[in-house]
């Protein structure tokens, strides 16, 4: 095992380990903070597999965008805990998700396997940003300019969601802030 | 060069770049105080040493000396790592910072940056935006209604002011055409970009100022209204923790408008170096001088600057220069 | 040398796998965005492994457009999330199976 690999085995288990505990947690914050610490490996590892654009990317939009709101809106409304309410229906609840679970295991398995002859490593290579930004707005202006008018339609949402609530001003700006 | 000199070298820049930040924060403090002073016809601190130079020494060993409290309601974790928080994103910053063009000492080329990132423009915003959760980890964790708003308009107001900041900065990248900051200072040989993007200057600026959450941008630590905002319930070396993040972030914002407008190491007669530390002292400076003479920013006047007076005017200089560069 | 693409394509499954069980297992709506969130970042980590190894920059510009899209739609989600809480101050789903307000 080489030096990257050993590199990449050790973010996957950050990776891991820290999405395992924030989506088990029962205090919204903790989870909201395991998450960020998730994304951050995330960020390092695209920066390992030689995607510094992406990288810096995924620190300043979920890390720093993203999950800021769910702490700015789990502050604001004031909710501690995330509980879930039915312990009752448990394996109503739990049957669903472990089937579908079990599929996506073998379908992926199907697919990791499949392909014979591909167990090299990969080798390293590195994509500047100027070549990733030219190659984006070479062949995929249409997809900019579709994802421009999502986070447009987006904006317009959150701010008839929260101005058709009852303090309007409040939370039209926490929808502008999310757009963005 | 061999691999171990490599990292002597890197380990040597680091260290001085570390020294120097943290003596420079500490004496911001003075500096501001003594400023302070003189825009309000006073001396300002004049006891500790000649004309007060030791006051950060003993400013620093009495935060030392407090207890450092913990309040017994508080998340306890989350409240101890906040404030380490804000001052590493700060710190962290200036590895991408260029304080000068390349050394040559004895045949080896040694860079006056501790890491030439590709992607070093965009470092410097995510970590930022990481220092986001200082504020707002350090007002929630402290279990406190004055913390608790300090943090949430704090979190509110940086990520708003994250926009119009990263934006007036995409013309200065177009005009480079990379996100290295030695690249962009080199871009800059000839003339600074203030000169041709004065009104990216100007949004920059006005964004920097709020980013810092100084007068009139203080409203997460509003004396008056909130004791202290998000770090009302630290003492003693984590308040001062909070302190340092505060003063480095200062000498960052100046750092920064150093090489993003005022042509970074470049000028005339004196040594590269020397331009860029008093290059560097201009932004904090205005910032001191600011706080000494206007009100503080009511929380919807500071929105409404935001989202409709300096992010339509830096989408709007994206354009114009987009335009001029295709013309 | 890094490591095989089934490995990266592994880890991207598990991510993908616990977002998908969190989204529909919790029953609170903030972890439910969250598990969407992690399926997000899943998809992003597999698409820049297959970049690497077809050394093709597509799947780099697909993970840009990923976050894009998880932008917008943590906006819209944040704001239905608010929106709920003030209408009837839970936020367990099982409280909105009504059609009517």
């Amino acid at each position: 095992m080489t030096l990257y690999g050993a590199i990449f085995y050790l973010l996957a288990a950050i990776i891991l380990a820290a999405t395992a505990l924030a989506l088990t947690r029962r205090a919204l914050m903790h989870a909201v903070v395991y998450l960020v610490n998730a994304f951050f490996a995330t960020a390092m590892l695209f920066y390992l597999l030689g995607a510094p654009l992406p990288a810096a990317f995924e620190v300043i939009i979920y890390a720093g965008a993203i999950m800021v709101l769910f702490l700015f809106i789990i502050m604001l409304m004031g909710v501690k805990d995330g509980r879930d309410m039915d312990a009752k229906k448990a394996l109503a609840v739990w049957l669903p998700p472990v089937f579908l679970g079990a599929a996506t295991l073998a379908a992926g398995w199907v697919l990791i396997t499949a392909p014979a002859g591909a167990k090299e490593a990969l080798p390293m290579a590195r994509a500047t940003p100027a070549e990733l930004g030219r190659f984006v707005f070479d062949r995929y202006w249409l997809g900019v300019e579709a994802v421009s008018f999502l986070l447009f339609a987006g904006l317009a949402g959150a701010l008839f969601l929260g101005k058709s609530g009852d303090e309007a001003g409040k939370t039209a700006k926490d929808g502008q802030g999310g757009a963005a | 060069m061999s691999m171990t000199m490599g990292i002597v070298v890197l380990f040597v820049k680091m260290l001085a770049v570390l020294a120097v930040l943290l003596g420079m924060a500490a004496y911001m403090v003075l500096l501001e105080r003594k400023l302070l002073g003189w825009f309000q016809l006073r001396p300002g601190p004049n006891r500790v040493g000649p004309f007060g130079l030791l006051q950060p020494i003993a400013d620093g060993l009495k935060m030392l000396l407090k207890e450092d409290i913990i309040p017994r309601d508080a998340e306890r974790l989350l409240f101890l790592i906040a404030p380490a928080l804000l001052a590493l994103t700060t710190l962290l910053a200036f590895a991408v910072v260029p304080f000068g063009p390349d050394l040559v000492i004895g045949g080896q080329v040694i860079p006056q940056v501790i890491s030439d990132l590709n992607v070093g423009l965009l470092m410097i915003m995510a970590l930022s935006s990481i220092g986001v959760y200082g504020v707002a980890l350090g007002g929630w964790a402290s279990n406190s209604k004055f913390s608790l708003l300090g943090a949430i308009r704090g979190a509110a107001m940086m990520i708003s002011y994250e926009l119009p900041l990263s934006l007036a900065l995409v013309p200065v990248v177009m005009l480079s055409g990379s996100f290295s900051l030695t690249d962009i200072v080199n871009a800059q040989q000839g003339y600074p970009f203030i000169l041709v993007q004065p009104l990216a200057f100007a949004l920059f600026f006005v964004s920097a100022m709020a980013e810092s959450k100084r007068v009139p941008f203080d409203m997460p630590e509003a004396e008056n209204e909130l004791m202290a905002g998000f770090h009302t319930e630290y003492s003693g070396m984590r308040f001062a923790l909070f302190f340092v993040g505060e003063y480095v972030n200062m000498v960052l914002l100046g750092a920064l408008t150093a090489v993003f407008f005022l042509g970074g190491w470049h000028g005339p007669f004196l040594p590269p170096i020397v331009w860029f530390l008093i290059k560097i002292m201009i932004t904090p400076f205005f910032l001191i001088w600011t706080r000494a003479s206007l009100p503080r920013l009511r929380y919807d006047q500071l929105m409404h600057l935001c989202w409709k007076v300096l992010t339509p005017l830096a989408l709007l200089n994206i354009i114009v220069t987009g335009a001029f560069m295709a013309g | 040398m890094i490591v095989p693409l089934e490995h990266i394509l592994l880890l991207a499954f598990i991510l993908f796998l616990m977002g998908a069980v969190c989204a529909l297992a919790r029953r609170n709506l903030v972890m439910i965005l969250l598990g969407l969130e992690v399926m997000l970042n899943a998809a992003g980590i597999a698409f820049v492994g297959a970049s690497l190894r077809w050394m093709e920059m597509d799947g780099q510009a697909f993970v840009l457009f990923i976050m894009g899209v998880a932008a917008a739609e943590i906006a819209v989600g944040l704001a239905l999330l608010v929106y709920c809480w003030r209408r009837s101050g839970s936020l367990d789903v099982n409280v909105f199976s009504r059609l009517k307000g």
